[in-house]
């Protein structure tokens, strides 16, 4: 073995498992250079196998030797391959000649397990033992699992201690001349139907046994004798659902939380273990597993719309929040979707925590809660969302604007008229729409007045069309009086501006549907405006065929 | 061994094996020419010949409850089992021990092999009636029963040296994670998986050695030597199941903290000398309770503690749920708990320091729950069970025909009510330096040198296990 050949061979195997130790974990096993870091490998190991039978590696804490030869050296605690074996208690690695492709990658995968970075409740020894090599055989010392050394001697030497006088085997063999004869038992016949009930259980035992440990916990409850028990199931509970998130196992959560709102609404549990289980709603919403949902919700995985609003309906004021904190996270847009969903049930058992979120520095998340709280309706709302009106982001502005038309209460309509001002253009334009969409007479007043200011009549066409637009929503006598006084209005000085605002006006009389119009849009429609000719054909179709 | 790796020849050979039991169930209700059994035949043939082809000769090999091709053990999935176990008691009704292919097979052979297998179980002789049938093909051979192995050849006394080595590291190692999480610490998994897959190997290949070692009760830490008994009895009675390595590893690990809840039950009653008050009782009774709390505080919920916990809970309720606790909802048991508490009454009943205070000998023990199958023990596993423990388990004092007085030392897998004894009073009544005799030992004239003919309780006799069998 330690021919210098040989040992040239065993250490391009070793240099050969060092590199791909520092490169098998970059590549997913479907790209090509997986496969070659593999192949690269295992043709080192081939090379050695030509004259040889077996490769064994004796495992020192820094040293690697074939025979009585150094092959590997590293003082290093990092990337040392050989402590890398030799603190789990590996002395001896053997390769045999048949060491396959396959098993070489299974080895590479345990060979680049971190085990300082990964979780994981297996040791180098266990992943070697699991994977049941057929050719790879180790040596292992198992001194380091025993903290008592040579616990063996002593134990056996103090069960020998106790040994029978020899009165008592006197006794022993006197008796066996007495006593009866063989009391056998005999070998039990096993039936094919005992063998397949059997295999039945087997497969039953596969479920998940997180249903029956709840049973279980849940019957520590009504078995607990002191305050700490309550304490202790709590904490299970708590345990539990976090477990279950963790594994998106919501429909498990579901369940906890039905069995822990059974007992509570049982009028025979007393006061202070309701009080206990109520900490497993709170857990419920609190900041982690809220956070943990998010991670859940945004990787992609399929949820059913029922499963996650059962789910939220176990959640609290208290989760809130958590809810908006991760809203500002959450990269996909399913998930904001959810949150947003989840925000609009939960924001309604208390507005005030959902307000906060108008305060957050990120202001997509302002919007998100803007809209949150326009589709609650509440009108409490309102005076949370017109402090909101002059957020320096405009995107902001537009849906308060837009929340608060929604909401339509009286005391937006100031906020609302002041909105009017705002120096962009489709601010104003939201402001007019949110007006036309609370419909009130104050409203239509409020874009009347506007419409009519001279001022308007310098505004931007499309936004002089939106105002409108916006108009044709109350179709009454005010309003086409107006209107037809618009269309009539003819000036002399700034013409093609008083056109525009004509063609408004026939815009909003065709959306109208106003049949009284007809005659002067007939009229204008000979207008040497071409624009304002227009306008007046399409309310004229419009009016005529009822579209 | 040419051609495929060796893992992927033993990936197919359970399907061979269990092909083998499909054939011999269907020519069992069929003619061996009937297409039921040909198509069977041919599918067999499939699976065999390329590997004859691939690894120059073939040999199916009995040993114990186990089939090897090739000397290597076959593992088999769970669905395998009604097969594999229907196939072991076909080759014992006939004493066949092993099939030799040495060519390719081909249909018409194996049809004669059939015919002969099915029909030689009803000869007096049945191996040989077989052997004869057989004898004119010429690809294939069959070999006689015989024993496992002869510990001789590979080394006794290492092999029995390195399980009670593997034996009281475990015990070692369970007393000192005990204390720890007595005294609050934090204990990993990873060093009880590595006790528990040493115990695991040497089950799979020593089961009896290793069982063997439960017997003896004599020590003073009774607790740690408890829990290490129940693993061990627990994981032989996995692997009588066809469980994987992997779940017997866990069943080990759910074993050895089974009784984790007694942490908290003071040492003045634990270790009480006479019968406990209504009271301790009560106290003891709480010890599922306190098991499941200690398991889950120490780690979390996965799958491992959840299990543990689980059994932790369950391994005293009974099959029939007579036991305790009592609970509000009826559930099904577990079926790691019905496995541990088989292993846990036996080990219990066997000892003299648990509930009623007086050790039944392991055949007392095992009548006694013989009564209980059905009621407060799972049936189907307790006749597994028994199978496992043996007619005689060791540690039985058994007096032999020839008035030699002994222990049973090691059963034997094969022949189970013939084990190795110990023999510790001679013949004329004498105590002697003791030496172990080999009750499959024959005279010349074919009849066995030695028999027993009495079994006894060596508590009764104060007789220290220990002494004799460590």
């Amino acid at each position: 073995m330690e021919l210098v050949e040989d040992i040239k061979a065993a250490k391009d195997v070793v240099h050969a498992l060092l590199k791909a130790r520092k490169t098998f974990r970059m590549y997913p096993e479907t790209n090509p250079m997986y496969e070659r870091i593999i192949e690269d490998a295992h043709a080192k190991f081939r090379s050695f196998f030509d004259y040889r039978d077996e490769l064994t590696f004796k495992i020192k804490q820094n040293e690697l030797f074939c025979g009585s030869e150094q092959v590997y050296h590293s003082p290093q605690k990092e990337d040392n391959i050989a402590l890398f074996f030799f603190k789990d208690g590996l002395r001896e690695l053997t390769f045999k000649k048949e060491f396959s492709h396959n098993e070489l990658e299974e080895f590479l995968k345990i060979l680049t397990v971190d085990f300082d970075k990964e979780v994981v409740d297996d040791d180098v020894v266990t992943l070697l033992w699991e994977r049941d090599f057929h050719n790879i055989r180790y040596v292992v010392d198992e001194s380091f699992l025993t903290d008592e050394e040579d616990y063996e001697t002593s134990a056996v030497e103090e069960a020998k201690d106790k040994t029978a006088g020899e009165d008592d085997l006197s006794r022993a063999y006197a008796d066996a001349f007495k006593e009866e004869g063989v009391k056998e038992l005999s070998i039990v016949p096993l039936t094919d139907k005992d063998l397949h009930t059997l295999v039945k259980e087997l497969e039953k035992d596969a479920y998940n046994k997180m249903d029956k440990l709840l049973l279980i916990i849940f019957e520590m409850l009504y078995q607990a004798e002191s305050k700490g028990d309550y304490e202790d199931v709590v904490h299970f509970l708590n345990d539990a659902v976090e477990f279950s998130i963790r594994h998106g196992d919501l429909a498990t959560v579901i369940g906890i939380m039905k069995m822990t709102r059974e007992v509570i609404d049982d009028p025979s549990v007393s006061d202070e273990v309701k009080k206990y289980l109520g900490l497993v709603f709170s857990f419920l919403g609190s900041e982690t597993e809220i956070k943990l949902l998010g991670e859940f919700l945004d990787s992609g995985v399929e949820i059913e719309d029922k499963v996650l609003t059962e789910y939220i309906s176990f959640l609290d004021k208290n989760a809130i929040q958590p809810f908006i904190t991760i809203l500002g996270e959450l990269k996909t847009i399913p998930a904001r979707k959810n949150v947003i969903n989840a925000l609009i049930f939960l924001g309604k058992k208390d507005i005030q925590s959902l307000a906060k979120g108008l305060y957050d520095s990120r202001w997509y998340v302002v919007r998100n809660i803007i809209y949150i709280l326009g589709k609650i309706g509440d009108k409490k709302a309102a005076d949370y969302l017109v402090k909101t009106v002059s957020h320096s982001d405009v995107r902001v502005r537009k849906e308060v604007i837009k929340a608060l038309g929604e909401l339509g209460t009286a005391g937006v309509l100031q906020t609302l008229k002041e909105c009017l001002d705002d120096p962009e253009a489709q601010i104003r334009t939201s402001t007019a729409r949110a007006l036309g969409s609370i419909h009130s007479a104050a409203a239509k007043s409020i874009i009347l007045q506007r419409v009519a200011d001279a001022n308007f009549m310098k505004s931007d066409f499309n936004e002089k069309k939106e105002f409108y637009e916006v108009l044709s929503h109350w179709p009454d006598s005010d309003v086409i009086e107006f209107l037809m006084k618009s269309l009539k209005k003819k000036s002399f000085f700034r013409r093609a501006v008083n056109d525009e605002n004509r063609a408004c006006a026939a815009y909003c009389l065709g959306l109208m549907g106003s049949k009284d119009a007809l005659p002067l849009l007939y009229k204008i429609r000979d207008s040497k405006n071409k624009f304002l000719r227009e306008y007046a054909y399409t309310a004229i179709k419009r009016i005529e065929h009822d579209r | 061994m040419t051609g495929k790796g060796k893992e992927e020849v033993f990936a197919g050979a359970k399907d061979i094996i269990n092909q083998l039991a499909v054939i011999i169930r269907t020519a069992a209700i069929h003619d061996p020419g009937n297409i039921a059994v040909t198509t069977a035949v041919d599918k067999f043939l499939a699976l065999l010949n390329p590997l004859i082809a691939s690894e120059g000769e073939l040999t199916l090999e009995l040993g114990g409850e186990f089939f090897y091709i090739n000397e290597t053990r076959i593992r088999y999935p769970l669905e395998y089992l009604p097969n594999f176990d229907f196939l072991v008691r076909e080759f014992k009704k006939r004493g066949l021990g092993s099939i030799v292919f040495k060519d390719v097979i081909k249909a018409v052979d194996m049809q004669t092999f059939f015919k002969a297998f099915i029909s030689s179980v009803f000869s007096q002789t049945p191996f040989e009636t077989f052997s004869e049938d057989v004898g004119n093909i010429s690809s294939l051979n069959i070999g006689k029963l015989r024993r496992v192995k002869d510990e001789a050849e590979v080394g006794e006394v290492d092999i029995r040296r390195e399980v009670k080595k593997s034996y009281f590291n475990a015990v070692s190692y369970t007393k000192g994670v005990i204390n720890k999480i007595k005294s609050g610490e934090k204990v990993g998994i990873k060093k009880a998986k590595r006790v528990v897959e040493g115990m695991v190997d040497l089950i799979l290949e020593q089961e009896q050695l290793l069982v063997g070692m439960t017997a003896i009760k004599d020590y003073d830490e009774y607790t740690y030597h408890h829990s290490v008994n129940v693993s061990i009895l627990s994981v032989a009675l996995g692997q009588r199941l066809g469980l994987s390595k992997k779940v017997l590893t866990e069943i080990g690990l759910v074993a050895l903290f089974h009784d984790i809840g007694k942490i908290e039950i003071p040492n003045e009653i634990l270790n009480k000398p006479t019968s406990f008050t209504d009271d301790e009782w009560s106290i003891m009774k709480r010890h599922p309770f306190w098991g499941v709390r200690a398991i889950l505080r120490q780690r979390g919920f996965d799958a491992m503690s959840m299990r543990s916990a689980i059994v932790a809970f369950e391994h005293h309720m009974n099959f029939d749920f007579s036991g305790y606790p009592r609970t509000r909802k009826r559930f099904e048991l577990d079926f790691y708990s019905k496995i541990i508490s088989l292993a846990d009454q036996y080990d219990g009943m066997t000892s003299s320091r648990v509930y009623s205070r007086i050790p039944m000998s392991p055949d007392r023990a095992l009548s006694l729950m013989m009564e209980r199958a059905g009621k407060q023990l799972d049936p189907i596993l307790f006749k597994f069970f028994i199978n496992m423990i043996g007619v005689f388990p060791v540690g039985t004092l058994v007096m032999l025909d020839t008035k030699e007085l002994g222990l049973v030392y090691q059963s034997e897998a094969m022949f189970l009510d013939r084990p190795k004894v110990l023999v510790i009073i001679n013949g004329k009544g004498e105590k002697v330096d003791s030496y172990i005799v080999d009750l499959t030992e024959k005279a010349p004239g074919g009849n066995f040198l030695r028999t027993i003919v009495k079994t006894m309780d060596p508590n009764k006799y104060k007789i220290n296990l220990a002494e004799y069998l460590l």
